[in-house]
């Protein structure tokens, strides 16, 4: 059940057996961890530099990622100004893109 | 059987008109009424998919004649209704078909009588109707009938929530641009009818010899279908439309945008493929494919709300399909412009599947808790667990992780568009990435951490739905190469060296 591209293939049945095979091995590296964990202790507490935090407190969906959106943030800025949500903008970026389509199509 | 292919249109159309009275009547008839009409266009459906996939010729079926050149006077070519289904169009119906009856199955529970269940499921079958028409017809001018019916329906659906703000405000805009798409396609059908006095694709496709004015007809087609196709920058329409309708219109309104792709297929390779396929138009698609993945999972990481985190990530995955059918353009006639394509078909299943199924996840939720906003979710996969196992088959397959069905076809896509330019299999490798960390972010954020609210699992048939979706994520990623032999390489073949059996299949000869 194999797909090939010309230059390789895939195969998922290949793919899942190398998988299975991985884990195996990583759950062998695992049993060898200390076993000092205890449920119902501070253990289970998040741990966030050493600080103590509020109850309830986590890492939030919006905090993941938040590097990486800091780095992309002026890009993500003018994105975000390209999608206005005015459809006069819509329309008009539709102009552009038929200008370019009859254009293209024109010149060959 | 003959008749298969009017009827898998003709039965959702009267199916939806019939549909208010019977609620008139009694609701539970109305359920049945749409179970029964669903099961019905099925069976024709699959029929006529299964007709064309055996025989491994076009399906040529005449309104009101005996074939498509029946005339009473000599010359020309007649003015009728005729649809034509090759194995493009049997796969593209089949992803209709697949869409309308689980979006349908998922409704009659997701649907509440006081929000009108009636005029929302009969405008559903009206989709899939003009949906299948679109995908099946063999002239251009019911092309465009077609396609005003798919729009006004699905403009319906996505102002559905009347009580709501943003709703109304997508559909409007939807509707705007709908309309101009389709007066650009209506201008171009009007240019090719004055030209050649016909409206017939095959016979068009005979006489088009690359003219001027056969080239403006070319380029507003591209525009009104790239438009369609969710092709960045008019792809501003779609994150609006995806996020604000509700769960079972918004997997049918994929299907609808991947019938632009299927139309964008049939007018550069059948249409237009003898004068005017030139690689310049397949570097246009798949330079503008490569920009709409890029910008839409970029616009992905900044959304709050999870239908239009989501809705970017179903453009992306669009621009994917036009990045394939861009390199097929380009090395048409070479070994890696045909696994290009063939990437890009499967891809339409194979996203059909991951994003509906994560479209109604998010009805669920929504259905659940009153909102998706992801500031105020979290903590969901306590209760609603079948639920969070489906968003994150949906997202992984999404994302194109291995072994799931999305990876199959990207890789065909990375491994055909690096031939034809590497920078472009570069950025479409990175932003597959780059969504995988969006769709992890989603799923942190709504289903993981703790519990905060008590809410209760979806009904047994929107899980059902769900479940159906899941399944085909599932064998379609284990099993790529039975469906690409049986469904997918048929379809790139009656692309490539299917035009000449297109045309003989209509005009005979």
């Amino acid at each position: 059940m194999r797909i090939g591209s010309g230059e390789g293939f895939w195969s998922p049945i290949v793919w899942a057996i190398l998988a299975l095979g991985v884990l195996a091995i990583g759950f062998a590296i695992w049993l060898q961890g200390r076993r000092t964990y205890k449920r119902g202790t501070e253990q289970e507490e998040p741990f966030l530099s050493g600080e103590r935090l509020p109850e309830g407190a986590g890492v939030g969906a919006t905090h993941l990622y938040w590097g990486f959106a800091e780095a992309l943030k002026p890009l993500l800025m003018r994105l975000g100004a390209f999608h206005s949500g005015f459809l006069g903008d819509y329309v008009g970026w539709l102009l552009v893109l038929l200008v370019i389509s009859i254009l293209v199509v024109m010149l060959g | 059987m003959v008749h298969a292919p009017i009827l898998a249109i003709a039965i959702p159309l009267l199916g939806a008109f019939a549909l208010p009275i019977l609620a008139k009547l009694n609701r539970r008839a109305r359920d049945l009424w749409a179970v029964g009409i669903a099961l019905v266009t099925l069976v024709f459906g699959l029929a006529v998919a299964g007709q064309v996939f055996a025989s491994g010729k076009p399906l040529v079926y005449t309104l009101g004649a005996p074939s498509p050149t029946a005339s009473v006077t000599e010359g020309g070519f007649p003015i009728r209704i005729v649809l034509v289904v090759d194995a493009l169009g049997a796969f593209a119906g089949i992803i209709a078909l697949l869409a309308g009856a689980i979006g349908l199955f998922y409704s009659l529970q997701y649907l509440a009588e006081e929000e009108g269940k009636t005029l929302g499921t009969s405008l559903l079958l009206l989709l899939w109707a003009g949906i299948l028409g679109l995908v099946y017809t063999g002239d251009l001018f019911n092309f465009f009938v077609f396609l005003e019916i798919t729009s006004i329906a699905a403009c319906a659906l996505i102002g559905y929530r009347v009580w709501e703000s943003r709703p109304p405000e997508a559909a409007f805009k939807t509707m705007a641009m709908y309309t101009l798409g389709g007066l650009l396609v209506l201008i171009s059908v009007g240019i090719l009818y004055g030209e050649y006095d016909a409206l017939n694709i095959a016979y068009l496709s005979k006489l088009i010899t690359g003219t001027l004015l056969d080239k403006l007809a070319l380029g507003l087609l591209l525009g009104g279908l790239l438009m369609k196709a969710g092709a960045v920058p008019a792809h501003m329409w779609a994150p609006d439309a995806y996020g604000e309708a509700p769960a079972m219109a918004t997997i049918v309104l994929v299907a609808n945008t991947q019938a632009a792709i299927y139309a964008l297929l049939r007018v550069v390779f059948t249409l237009f493929g003898g004068a005017l396929a030139t690689p310049g138009i397949g570097w246009l698609i798949a330079s503008l494919g490569t920009v709409t993945v890029l910008v839409a999972v970029l616009m992905a990481v900044v959304q709050r709300h999870l239908g239009r985190l989501v809705a970017y990530g179903a453009v992306s995955q669009l621009g994917y399909m036009l990045l394939a059918v861009g390199v097929g353009v380009v090395a048409a006639g070479k070994g890696f412009g045909e696994v290009a394509l063939k990437g890009g078909i499967f891809h339409m299943i194979n996203d059909l599947a991951s994003v509906g199924l994560l479209f109604l996840v998010i009805g669920a939720i929504r259905r659940a808790v009153g909102s998706v906003d992801l500031l105020s979710l979290g903590g969901l996969g306590h209760t609603l667990r079948w639920e969070s196992g489906f968003f994150l088959l949906g997202a992984l397959a999404l994302a194109g992780i291995p072994p799931l069905n999305g990876f199959a076809s990207k890789f065909l896509i990375y491994e055909s568009t690096f031939k034809a330019s590497p920078i472009l299999a570069a950025i479409a490798v990175l932003s597959s990435i780059l969504l995988l960390a969006v769709v992890v972010r989603a799923f942190h954020g709504v289903f993981l951490g703790p519990k905060a609210r008590d809410v209760g699992p979806a009904p047994w048939g929107m899980l059902v739905a769900m479940g159906v979706l899941a399944v085909i994520i599932v064998v379609f990623g284990l099993f790529p190469g039975f469906f690409i032999e049986r469904m997918v390489s048929p379809a790139v073949q009656a692309l490539l060296g299917g035009r000449a059996a297109y045309l003989a299949a209509v005009l005979g000869g």
